[in-house]
Order: structure tokens, then sequence, then C-alpha cells
């Protein structure tokens, strides 16, 4: 017989629930087995009304984040064995709202991209039948900020978000100093009006828990901090400097 | 009857990976209006999980490379069975596309001088693969997916309206195709989250849906991955080509059991890796098949030398296609001599001129995925791999110029599409292939459409009522079996009778096992997840609609295995194991027979052209054609 560890899941149906409730499954505990695993087994064999959302199975889709032991996690890669002996809590991701047990509404994440214009911003289009040129070094610049999933745990573990949904919070600023520090871009000052706004990074308190929960080392507090540093020399030049200079 | 939204649109575009993506800019760039519709959220397509690279002969890194060199590495990969026209236009096209997303801001890994790299991968003469590390769908992804953002901008300046032009349908599943006459009128589908119904009224739809891996037990594909395209097209009215032809990649992880079947990409061996058998044998060098001789290296020695000096030396023959590295591995485990979990070892440890440093640079993802999922340090020990059902080369029917299928205003494209590979794919070519005919889809729809004027098909009643019937069914049924448990055992069969060498005998068991299995997916009946019918969110509901499909390809790839007598690419038949000239010629169509069951026909092959014919050498030619289909100078 195998040893048994149980999931404590968050259950919310909006149709027959007015608040959220626990239920707890006793599932096997497998060496091998990450928290996904034990939630599939749950659908497969014990309930299959469960809902959450995965993928890949491998950390590179961000579609099963989720709140494990108080933790921003991707389940897929939290290990069963490492919450032992439970019972081990399963909830959706903070800072969002619930749609259906575990799955959360992302729609505001979605809406945010949008503003810090994540793609390349040229003055004149290339034409398609040639490449631009970056040496390995360009790329090292803005490469780490390139890794994000959009897997939401940054958003979750963030405490200023928690207070303040207006914030453009940790994985959008990343990617646009993704835009903004890659040499093929010319648009980081079209990008500057929306980092610089109350909203954008200035309401970051530098907690760095976004860094701490990103499963793909990111570091968006370090692009925020960087970025604070940008901005705050780009309106001192604008004190200090004659316009045509700038 | 239950309410239904209904949604006008130009073209719909079934599936938002790389292909669906593609084609909907393309049809957004014609002036069109599109609606993308997507079983999971927008930006998590399967297609994020490709790692190792896009082929494109840029002859960036080789500039002996050219079109010709690619379009003939692909129909050798395809052993020759390829629709030749797609496997021409993919060649010539992917550099413009790879270009093309470049300059929409994809990040590539770079060369000294700053052009975009290219790394070795197996079948591709020269460095062919546009990457970045082993990360390069996601990038292909979030380049397409931003590139959209960016259109519904500028539809939100002229229109006011950011969906105007260009809208995701995100967590949204079509279950029907629906028809006026023989035209296609539009698609059938529910919201995962809410599971009410919406029919969308478009006079093109293209298919985008990607794979069926999910139909077997070991498998690198997604919950995603049932078939959907496939059935769909079948169930209106189109044909499935060669849909025998599975690949299993020959690299997945065999252990721990919960990632069975995890891709470890093929980059691990483009990048120095070698296979051993359990004697630290690297046993490649034993399955060189004689299609190949001469442009394999024969020793170590020689194979190791050809990474730094590919101009003098032969590679190595863990680099051969991959049907033929899968069968390889096959063998020797079942020989007795793979590892404790059943696989072989792939091992960089000691390989790289960098060291560990370099193991951790080139293949990050590799590392990562191994350490968190396997604790296995990939710089100290070797890994434990397997074969895993990884793609379909077989799929819908379609024009090669246009992507159309048979079925008038239908479109097919990416890995839901059949022909392009022939019997086996290459590595790398399935990202530019979403490119080049995702591109040639949208304007194929467009063109389409322009065809019909203002004589636009409306949607009849009656589909629309059937469809919903049809997707109800499973709730209302009562005392049904559960969808996971027949899963399993479709799981389970295909992957004992259909996997990856086949006899007559199982075939036709797993024939016999279909036809009981048919039974019971029609049975199967799920409970509402609320009170009051409750749909939304219902895994279990999804399973049991997404069953009809795995079931559908299922027996499309059961018959079409034990017609085929002979053994090419992703079909290895241990009773006939010989490639056969003859049955070169010969396509395998499937369609829906009067009895929801599957028809078989035989088509023949049109003849290459013969000016790409004469790329290549005639003794090459030999090999593969017979003796009537060669080029006279050689008979």
């Amino acid at each position: 017989m195998a040893d048994l560890i149980t999931l404590r899941v968050t259950r919310y149906r909006p149709e027959n629930d007015t608040e959220p409730t626990t239920q707890d499954y006793e599932i096997p505990l497998r060496k091998e087995w990450a928290v996904l695993d034990g939630l599939n087994h749950i659908k497969d064999h014990l309930d299959g009304t469960l809902s959450y959302r995965w993928s890949c199975r491998m950390g590179i889709c961000g579609s099963c984040g989720m709140t494990v032991n108080g933790e921003p996690r991707l389940t897929c890669a939290t290990f069963l064995e490492d919450c032992a002996p439970g019972p081990i809590r399963v909830e959706p991701l903070r800072n969002f709202p619930v749609i259906r047990d575990l799955v959360v509404e992302i729609g505001d994440f979605m809406r945010k991209l949008p503003q810090v214009k994540p793609w390349v911003i040229r003055e004149e289009e290339a034409s398609i039948d040639s490449e631009y040129l970056q040496t390995p070094a360009e790329l090292d610049q803005y490469k780490q900020f390139s890794m994000c999933i959009n897997c939401m745990l940054c958003y979750s573990a963030c405490p200023v978000y928690a207070l303040d949904k207006d914030f453009l919070g940790p994985a959008a600023i990343a990617l646009a100093q993704r835009y903004n520090l890659d040499s093929r871009d010319q648009g980081s000052a079209e990008r500057m009006d929306v980092l610089s706004a109350a909203e954008g990074i200035w309401s970051c308190t530098f907690v760095g828990e976004c860094t701490t929960a990103c499963p793909k080392g990111v570091d968006p507090a370090g692009a925020i901090q960087r970025y604070k540093f940008t901005a705050a020399m780009e309106s001192l030049k604008a004190f200090l400097l004659p316009r045509g200079t700038r | 009857m239950t309410e239904i939204e209904r949604q006008q649109y130009d073209v719909v575009v079934i599936g938002a990976g790389g292909a669906g993506l593609r084609a909907a800019i393309e049809a957004r760039l014609q002036g069109k209006k599109v609606a993308i519709i997507s079983k999971s959220l927008f930006g998590k397509a399967h297609t994020v999980m490709a790692e190792g690279g896009a082929a494109a002969a840029m002859g960036n890194v080789n500039s002996n490379d050219n079109w010709m060199v690619h379009f003939r590495d692909t129909m050798r990969g395809g052993k020759f069975l390829n629709n030749w026209r797609m496997a021409e236009l993919h060649a010539k096209e992917a550099p413009d596309r790879v270009w093309e997303l470049e300059a929409w801001g994809a990040l590539f890994d770079r060369t000294k001088d700053g052009k975009i790299s290219q790394r070795n991968f197996g079948g591709h003469e020269y460095p062919r693969l546009a990457h970045v590390g082993d990360r390069t769908g996601l990038e292909l992804i979030r380049t397409t997916q931003q590139k959209i953002v960016a259109l519904q901008q500028e539809d939100h300046r002229d229109h006011g309206d950011y969906e105007a032009r260009i809208k995701v349908w995100a967590e949204t599943t079509v279950t029907r195709l629906l028809k006026n006459g023989e035209q296609i009128c539009g698609a059938f589908a529910y919201v995962r989250e809410t599971g009410k119904f919406v029919v969308f009224e478009a006079p093109a739809v293209i298919l985008a849906t990607g794979g069926i891996g999910k139909t077997f037990k070991v498998t690198s594909n997604s919950w995603e991955y049932t078939g959907d395209g496939h059935a769909l097209a079948m169930l209106a009215g189109g044909t499935l080509l060669n849909m025998e032809f599975v690949q299993f990649h020959p690299t997945g992880m065999v252990w721990p059991p919960s990632v069975k079947g995890l891709l470890v990409t093929e980059s691990v061996r483009g990048d120095r890796g070698v296979l051993k058998n359990s004697d630290g044998k690297r046993f490649m060098f034993d399955y060189i098949p004689d299609v190949f001789k001469d442009k394999y290296a024969t020793t170590e020695e020689e194979g190791d030398r050809w990474y730094d000096d590919p101009d003098h030396n032969l590679r190595p023959p863990e680099l051969l296609p991959r049907d033929e590295v899968a069968r390889a591995i096959n063998s020797e485990v079942k020989a007795g001599r793979g590892t404790p979990h059943g696989g072989v070892y792939l091992t960089v440890v000691d390989r790289m001129p960098g060291g560990a440093a370099e193991i951790v640079k080139r293949l990050p993802s590799m590392h990562h995925q191994f350490k968190e999922l396997a604790d296995v340090d990939i710089t100290k020990e070797p890994m434990e791999v397997g074969p895993t059902c990884h793609y379909v080369m077989g799929g819908v029917e379609v024009d090669a110029d246009t992507a159309a299928a048979i079925v008038p205003g239908l479109f097919a494209v990416g890995e839901c599409s059949g022909g392009m590979h022939g019997s086996n794919r290459l590595g790398g070519n399935s990202l530019t292939d979403l490119l080049v005919f995702g591109r040639r889809a949208g304007l194929g729809a467009c063109e389409y459409i322009e065809s019909l004027g203002a004589d636009l098909p409306s949607v009849p009643d009656a589909e629309v009522e059937a469809a919903a019937a049809e997707a109800l069914a499973p709730l209302e049924r009562e005392g049904g079996e559960n969808p996971y448990t027949v899963h399993h055992e479709l799981q389970q069969m295909m992957n004992d009778l259909v996997g990856i060498i086949r006899k007559e005998e199982e075939l036709a068991l797993a024939l016999e096992a279909l036809e009981k299995l048919r039974e019971r997916v029609s049975n199967v009946s799920v409970a509402p997840v609320a009170a009051s019918g409750g749909r939304g969110y219902h895994p279990g509901w999804h399973l049991a609609l997404d069953l009809r499909n795995m079931l559908l390809v299922s027996e499309c790839i059961a018959r079409a295995a034990l017609e085929r007598q002979e053994s090419r690419g992703g079909h290895t038949r241990d009773d006939y194991p010989a490639m056969s000239a003859e049955w070169r010629k010969v396509n395998l169509i499937c369609r829906l027979s009067g009895d929801g069951g599957v028809s078989l026909k035989h088509q023949p092959m049109e003849p290459m052209r013969a000016d790409l014919i004469e790329l290549f050498e005639n003794d090459e030619l030999k090999k593969y054609l017979t003796a009537d289909e060669l080029p006279e100078e050689t008979k």
C-alpha cells in the first residue's frame, strides 16, 4: 500500500456557492509526482468536476499557476514530497477574481499588456528580405526579460498589486524593458509615459516578491529598479538641458 | 432550445498556435474580419513547447545552404512521400517568413557578426535552424501574439474597437463545422468558462488545431491534442491523407512516470549529445540504413570531427532522421541493452569544449527540466530517453498553394494538414511549416471569399440544432460510462497495438477494439458540475466531446496502418520491414463512411515535376522510385 497525502483543494462553483469552500482528497504520495499530477489523479479517478488550467507539464506554457501552501507556484514544478506531510493546501492564484475552483480571470493582465507596446517600434519599417543585425552582447542586454511565460505568479505575489489593481505590475514592466533594451527598438520614448505614470514603476515599493516567485528567472524587480534609474535620468535631463539636446 | 449566441466573421481560424496566428494575421492584413478560436488561453498553445528551432535555408552559418538543399533534405526525411509542391514552397519561402518574424521583434540567438544563428539538426545537411536557446516555439507565439495585439491597436484607432477586425475567443472549443449544402458556412462552439454555445457564421474556416497525441498513452503532447481539426474536417466531408504516419520522437523522458513522454529536444544531439546502450556502446553506428549510407560517419572519430569541420567529415548517425533513431532505440531496448527504466542513455557529459558551463548555456531548458523533474544533473549524468508519440504527418488533404481542403470554404494548416512532411517530418520543419502555410491559408481563405462575391452561405437552423443536441448528449445521458475510463483504455490500446512497431494481427485487433470503443464513446455520460445543468468549466464534459475526435483519428491511423504493407518513415511494419517503391506511389485517403466509421481508398501520388527531380542524383532516386518513374537517361 502506497503512502497517501491529502490535497486540500479550494472549490468554488458560482452557481451553487456564495463563498469558496475546501474539499480534501486523499491521493497517493509518489516521489515523482508534482502537485499537478495529484490534481490530474483527482480529476481522472476521484472527481471529474474539478476545474483548473494546465497544459505542457514542462514549465513553459505558464497555465498551471496556483497557490500551494500559501506560495504562488507552477503546480507542474512543485513536488508533493516537498510539501509533505500535508495536507497540502491548493488554492487559486491570489489577486485575481476566481471563475471556478482553481481557475482565475486574468483579463486585467491581458488588457495591461498592450499599454507597454510590447513589440519592436521602428521609425521606418524593415524590409523583410533582410534581417536586423544584433550582436550576442546586444542580445544579452534584454534576453533575460524575454523569458516570461505569462504565468501570473508575480502578480499573485505582488503586495502592491494586491492593494492597487491599477498598478501595471511586474510582468508588464519587465516586458516593456525587454523591448526598451532591444537594440532593434526605437520606441522607449513612446513607452515612457505609461511606465513613468503613477501606476507604473513608481508604485513599486521594491519588495522583490515578484522576482522570488518567478519560475523563469526573469527578475521583474530588477527590471523595475533599472527603469526607475532611467526614468530619473530622463526627468533630470528634461529639467537641466535645453530641449534640442535631449 | 438552448439560447445560442451568433457572431459573424469573414474568416474563422480554429487554433491559436503558430499556424493559426499567422493565418489570422494574414487574413486581417488582407482586410478581413477574423475570429481566432482557441481551446486554451491566448499564448498558451502547443507551439510554445517546440524547442529546437525553425528550419530555413538562410545560409547564415554555412553559405552553401539554399532552398534546393533544404528541399532535398525534406524529401529524403519524408522518404519521398511528401507532397513535393508543399516541400518546394516551404523550402523557398521559409527564409522570408523567419526574417519577417525577426522584423516583428522575435529574438534569435546570433552569430558573432550579428546574424540570426542557425543550428544543426537531424536530417538537415547544413546548420539551418534559427533558434533562441531551446524555447523557439515560445518566442514564435509571443511574437505573433504581440503582432496581433499591435494590429488590434490600429483597429482601435481606426474603428474605435480593439476587436473590430480580429478577436481572440480564448478557451472556446469548436465541436462541429457547419455547412450549407456543399459549402462551409460556419462553426459551432462552446465557451469553456460558461459552457454556453456560440455559432460563428463565416464563409471560410481555417483549421489549425495541431495534432492527435492524446490518442496515445506515451506522448509529448498536451491535453489539447485530441485530433479536433482532423475529425472536424472528416465530419464536414473532408478527407485525411496518409494517417498511418505518426512520428515517435526518439528521445522522450522515460522516467519518472509522471513526465514519461515529455520531450528531450533533438538539439541535445545537434549539440554533441550521443546515444549509448547499457553496454556503453554508441549503437547508432549499427543502424545506418542503406538509403543513408555514404551520408553518415562510420566511426566515432569522424562523427566527432564533424561538429568542428562539417565540410570535410560526415555527420554522426545520432543525427539520422527521427524515425531511424526511434526504431534503433526500440531495437536496443528489445535486445536487452536498455536502461533500468526501459530507455537508452543520451549524454552530453564531457562532450562540450566549454564543459558544464557550456551545457547549461546551450541547453538551458533541458538542464532545468531534468534537474527539476527528474533530479538528474545533465552536466554530470546521462539522461534516460525513449520514443514518445510526438507528431502526426498525416492530416487533412489540402491544395499545396492555398491550403484549401476539398470542401469549399475549408482550409487546413500546420500539423492538422497532411502532405508536407511525407512519411516523416524533420525537426525544425514544423515551425516554418506553420509560418509558410499559415500565411498561404490566410491568403487562400481571402481569395475564396472574394470569389463568392455577395453570395455568402447562410447557416441552416437544422445544422445548429443537430450540433447543439450532439454537444448536450453526454450531459443528458444517465448512467453511462466515465469518459476518463474510456480515454485511458483507448490510449493504452493505441500504444500497445498501433504504436511504433506494427503488425497485421495487432492492427486487426486494434480495429476490433475500436469498434467496441465506438459504442462506449457514444454512451459516456457526465454529471453537471453545478445545479441546473451547469456546464461551465466542466472538464469531464469536454473530454466526453473530445473522445469522438480521438476515436475517429485512431480509426484512420489503424486502418491506414493495416493497409500499407511496407515500412516507411513513421510507419514500421514488422511483417513488411522493407520500403517499397510501388507503395511510394500510393496515398491512402480516409473519409467518413455512411455508418459513421471510416472508409479508405488508394489515390495515386502525382509524379514529381521534372525540374525538381533533377535536383537529385539518379543513384539516390533509384532507392525510392520504381524503374518507370526514373528520368529517361537513368533507365
